[in-house]
């Protein structure tokens, strides 16, 4: 590399540890430095294995050599794994100890023991590396401004996991904070390669902001498998191609099979478990794993004890597994960025390629497979959409403010619209969620003498925690991670993980499913403690996890459709994709990039109408529910939809005459705030927006709710708001969140604004071989809860009475 | 509305949707576990549910009390959730309650929630007997057909690969639960220990509320 000979890092104190190590300063290193010390506020866009972690040190470690002696906390570091926390300090270590600087470093988080973070509180390192939520408790404590009021540099790793969550909201908050308590901080964030970089600036930056980029020019080698087997039209396990992945796991020293959810790990597993003849060394990574044998497997796979491992996106961040040669992801990429993260878990070197090979499990994922190495050599990254602040986490930061000591509201409202998003809340929304947190914030004032916080008599703007107790509450709901209900799994006396409740209520005794790799017999339900014993079953159930299902992202779906179009590229790819895609352009029509095919076809005495949309699975799954309104609506009397991420199919008893007239903008306006109430999405949102503004307790001392009891009572509560007061804060706030992140609204409204003068109808007289993988999903029901309780009732009802041989009552 | 047709203790009852039950006979409307001023109750350890129970449970009440005009309405205890409650009843609700009065009985039997509170105008036993039936909010020792409250019962129902809980009336041969009629309030499983040593295990009749029916399994 060729360095400039008036590199100032040649005099900076790692430069002599460097030089031991033969290693080289990078540009971007140089660049990062010089900035910083100029006084910006710089991100930092690297690839893994270009020394960012050492890049965001750069500056804290000169500035400590320099001051000598510091004493207190000068650099906080932010890391969103735990793992990775621990493992940023062992790198620290290593030049820190080799050259015995005189800085001390520490790790805070969850697992820190309270003795330690009491003495880190009386006497705090030099720099400490924690995560959002530590740090958002270290700023409720009342001498938090003490703690923190000559801190110098904060540093963000990672900063592209943040930008789009409830997480980046909360930690925004607590970096504002930071400034108010040292005005001259500067902020450091480290980040993976992204598309939108000044998005990531404005969200971060204040100072002189700049970016320091660096591209890698070695791109990643990826193929898709080549398999003699027929790639299923629609499925996602992948088992077709299951002997050809185990063959591409022999061939490499160590490999990492990455899946989209944890249902298709565990399954993946097993499979690749009953044709182990050469007996490899696989292991099972998934995030409801008990830690210690999560902890066992990444040990495993540091040290390369291990030939393969099976994971989610449990293993997409963080720790450099040096000997990882390949990455097999299997199902569908979804979008870039993902691929690339996973992509770059192999070989950590910058000069030699990542390799990985795709396996699609179904048709319309193969074509995605090749779209998505067609933009990874076009260097075409998805966009992160930054979010707009949720109320919810502005409630918490209210009540952790209020635990730190009395503050001035207007102040605070200051505070809280430096951080970039929430620069539009409204005074009157911030001073709603005071209310919240003082009792509630319901318009009926029932609550005055029990209140949480309190003005002050000589100050209204000034409010005041009633009772020091609560800070132990707020404490113990601090963070914006909200799990569904979880039951532990135990084998024997050990405890396996962690699986959903819902999935355990539909089990009976002597049922088996596959958890941690091992079949299992569900035996009993005891004090929230599932007891199973190893099972010999051959017929399981999965695992079903409600989480993980990822949409499509826009920029992978356009180069899809774009794929489609380019029939001159078609000859490339195998056979059976060839010949199916040549099938379709005889039958009906292949649709051009910006063209929205609908195609109705009578089948089994029902109607049937597929809409090619390419909206991402949430997207989809919401236009569905609107079409269902708007056919009734026009008496076609639909009986069922179901969406994936490329197509919707709506089948009815009438043919569908005016598909024109419904699909357009005006579906969404008319019919949303009808499909939010009927579906439970706003009452689960609901949930965690309880919990996260502190609302409802997530769990007390002493008082250990289960998950259920949880979910129980705040449904209760959102049907009580709902009908007393539909304008209440929190009600507000869970619609919000569920037009951003369950219903895709943005993407649903952007394809809906500019639909119908792109439509192409085809009636066609049957099914077309496009509409095969989508027509074959259709098995599952697609009534709302409510609907399904009463259908259950009923039906369980009728059978019973049948049974009986009497007729009903009513 | 519609109702389910109930058998117990040789006379015929009527459940409705409302988790109210109905005496045809006596015309006598019973209820349980209303848990008025739950809410208050919970404010106090800062907890800040939604302040409307109180005015949807007296509503309840009062639209049923209307399209049955009942002789008499009986509550099989827990009217109140505690001591706090009381702060929740706002003068209106006391006019409204004395109007309901003057064309039905009331009869307040005690639970183990408010047995020490008293609210003006209503008249409170420990339990009450009719004919064959005792009125209790936890079932006693007794050759009596009884009729309680108390377990908030609640069935788990897994039917074609699905799990829901709903709220229900459950009856043995000799005792008889009614489900909740408040708003806040959880449920038991009818499987619990609490439940199971009540009602034993066999010989159930189980009646899940729905949203516009009562059901028989």
């Amino acid at each position: 590399m060729n360095i400039n000979k008036s590199n100032p890092l040649l005099l900076h104190p790692l430069n002599k540890w460097m030089k031991k190590k033969k290693w080289f300063w990078f540009p971007h290193q140089i660049e990062t430095f010089q900035h910083v010390r100029s006084g910006s506020d710089v991100v930092v866009f690297a690839p893994t294995g270009a020394g960012k972690t050492l890049t965001g040190f750069i500056n804290p470690i000169d500035d400590l050599i320099k001051l000598k002696k510091f004493k207190g906390l000068h650099t906080l570091y932010i890391s969103p794994l735990k793992s990775l926390a621990n493992d940023i300090v062992r790198n620290l270590e290593k030049p820190i100890k080799e050259l015995d600087l005189n800085i001390s470093f520490q790790v805070r988080t969850g697992d820190t023991t309270p003795y330690k973070k009491q003495k880190q509180k009386q006497k705090p390192p030099n720099i400490l590396i924690t995560t959002p939520e530590s740090l958002a408790l270290l700023n409720s404590y009342e001498n938090a401004k003490e703690f923190f009021h000559n801190l110098k540099y904060i540093i963000i790793d990672e900063i592209h996991t943040f930008l789009d969550n409830k997480r980046a909201d909360l930690l925004s908050l607590n970096i504002e904070r930071l400034q108010t308590f040292s005005p001259n901080l500067q902020r450091i964030g480290l980040s993976a390669t992204l598309k939108n970089k000044q998005d990531a600036k404005k969200w971060l930056c204040r100072k002189k902001p700049k970016i320091v980029s660096y591209e890698n020019s070695v791109l990643p080698k990826i193929k898709i498998l080549e398999s003699k087997e027929r790639i299923p039209w629609s499925g996602h396990m992948a088992t077709y191609s299951i002997n050809e992945i185990y063959k591409e796991i022999m061939q490499s020293k160590l490999t990492i099979i990455f899946v989209n959810t944890r249902a298709q790990a565990e399954y993946m597993f097993k499979n690749l478990w009953l044709i182990n003849k050469k007996k490899l060394k696989i292991a099972v990574h998934h995030g409801s794993l008990e830690k210690n044998l999560r902890l066992k497997v990444e040990n495993n796979l540091s040290k390369g004890l291990v030939d393969c491992v099976v994971a989610t996106s449990s293993l997409e961040l963080g720790l450099d597994y040096g000997d990882v040669e390949k990455i097999i992801q299997v199902g569908a990429p979804k979008g870039i960025n993902r691929l690339l993260q996973r992509v770059g878990r192999s070989n950590h070197n910058l000069n030699t390629p990542s390799k990985a090979i795709l396996v699609p499990t179904n048709r319309f994922e193969f074509i995605e497979a090749i779209a998505a190495i067609e933009e990874i050599k076009k260097n075409n990254l998805d966009k992160i959409d930054l979010k707009e602040g949720s109320f919810d986490v502005v409630a918490q930061h209210i009540f952790a403010t209020a635990c730190a000591g009395q503050f001035e509201i207007n102040d605070l409202y200051k505070e809280i619209i430096k951080a970039y998003p929430y620069k539009k809340l409204k005074l009157n929304d911030f001073k709603q969620l005071i209310n919240l947190i003082q009792d509630g914030g319901y318009v009926l004032k029932n609550y005055d003498q029990f209140k949480r916080i309190f003005q002050l008599r000589e100050n209204k703007n000034i409010y005041k925690l009633v009772n020091r107790r609560e800070t132990r509450k707020y404490r113990m709901n601090v963070g914006t991670i909200i799990e569904s209900p979880m039951l532990k799994i135990k084998l024997g006396t050990k405890t396996l993980g962690n699986i959903e409740e819902v999935f355990i209520q539909n089990l009976s005794q002597g049922d088996s499913f596959i958890f941690a790799g091992q079949m299992l017999e569900f035996q009993s339900m005891k004090n929230n403690l599932v007891q199973v014993k190893r099972s010999k079953s051959l017929i399981s159930k999965i695992p079903s996890y409600s989480g993980g299902r990822m949409p499509l992202s826009t920029n992978l779906a356009n180069s899809v459709r774009g794929l489609l179009a380019k029939s001159n590229m078609w000859d490339l790819y195998p056979e059976q994709i060839t010949e199916w895609l040549k099938r379709q352009k005889n039958a009906s029509k292949i649709p051009k990039k910006d063209e929205y095919l609908v195609e109705q076809f009578p089948r089994k005495k029902n109607f049937y109408t597929v809409i090619y949309t390419f909206a991402g699975w949430h997207a989809n799954q919401t236009l569905g529910f609107l079409l269902l309104r708007g056919f009734k609506e026009f008496n076609y009397k639909p009986l069922g939809f179901v969406a994936n991420d490329y197509a919707i199919v709506l089948w009815s008893l009438k043919e569908v005459k005016q598909i024109k007239t419904i699909l357009n903008l005006g579906l969404l306006n008319k019919h949303l705030d009808n499909y939010l109430e009927e579906t439970s999405i706003v009452k689960r949102l609901f949930r965690d927006n309880a919990i996260i503004s502190c609302l409802i307790e997530r769990r007390l001392p002493g008082m250990e709710k289960t998950g259920k009891q949880v979910l129980f009572s705040s449904d209760l509560i959102y049907t009580v708001l709902k009908k007393n007061e539909p304008d209440h804060i929190l009600l507000k706030s869970s619609y919000e969140d569920a037009k951003k992140n369950m219903i895709d609204y943005d993407r649903l409204k952007e394809i809906l604004k500019k639909i119908d003068k792109k439509i192409i109808l085809k009636k066609l007289t049957s099914i077309s071989p496009l509409a095969v993988p989508i027509i074959l999903e259709i098995n599952r029901e697609n009534l709302s809860k409510k609907e399904t309780d009463e259908y259950i009732l009923e039906d369980l009802e009728n059978e019973i009475l049948k049974e009986a041989n009497v007729l009903s009552i009513n | 509305m519609y109702y389910q047709l109930i058998n117990f203790g040789n006379e015929e009852f009527h459940a409705y949707p409302d988790k109210s039950l109905y005496w045809k006979r006596l015309n006598t409307l019973i209820v349980s576990d209303l848990h008025i001023g739950k809410s208050i109750s919970y404010a106090k350890n800062k907890q800040f549910l939604p302040p409307y129970d109180t005015k949807e449970i007296l509503n309840k009440i009062f639209v049923s009390l209307d399209k049955i005009k009942p002789s008499n309405l009986i509550i099989v205890g827990d009217l109140l959730h505690d001591v706090f409650s009381t702060l929740s009843l706002k003068d209106q609700d006391h006019k409204n309650l004395s109007q309901y009065m003057k064309n039905t009985d009331f009869i307040w039997i005690k639970g183990n929630h408010d047995k020490n509170i008293q609210i003006e105008g209503f008249k409170n036993f420990t339990n009450y007997k009719i004919d064959k039936l005792l009125f209790t909010h936890i079932p006693i020792e007794t050759s009596l057909f009884q009729i309680c409250g108390h377990y908030h019962p609640k069935v788990k129902i897994s039917h074609r690969g699905k799990t829901i809980f709903k709220t229900c009336f459950i009856h043995n041969e000799k005792i008889f639960i009614l489900p909740s009629f408040g708003i806040l309030t959880g449920g038991l499983d009818i499987h619990s220990k609490q439940i199971s040593d009540v009602l034993g295990k066999n010989n159930l009749s189980i009646y899940p509320v729905g949203q516009d029916k009562v059901y028989k399994l």
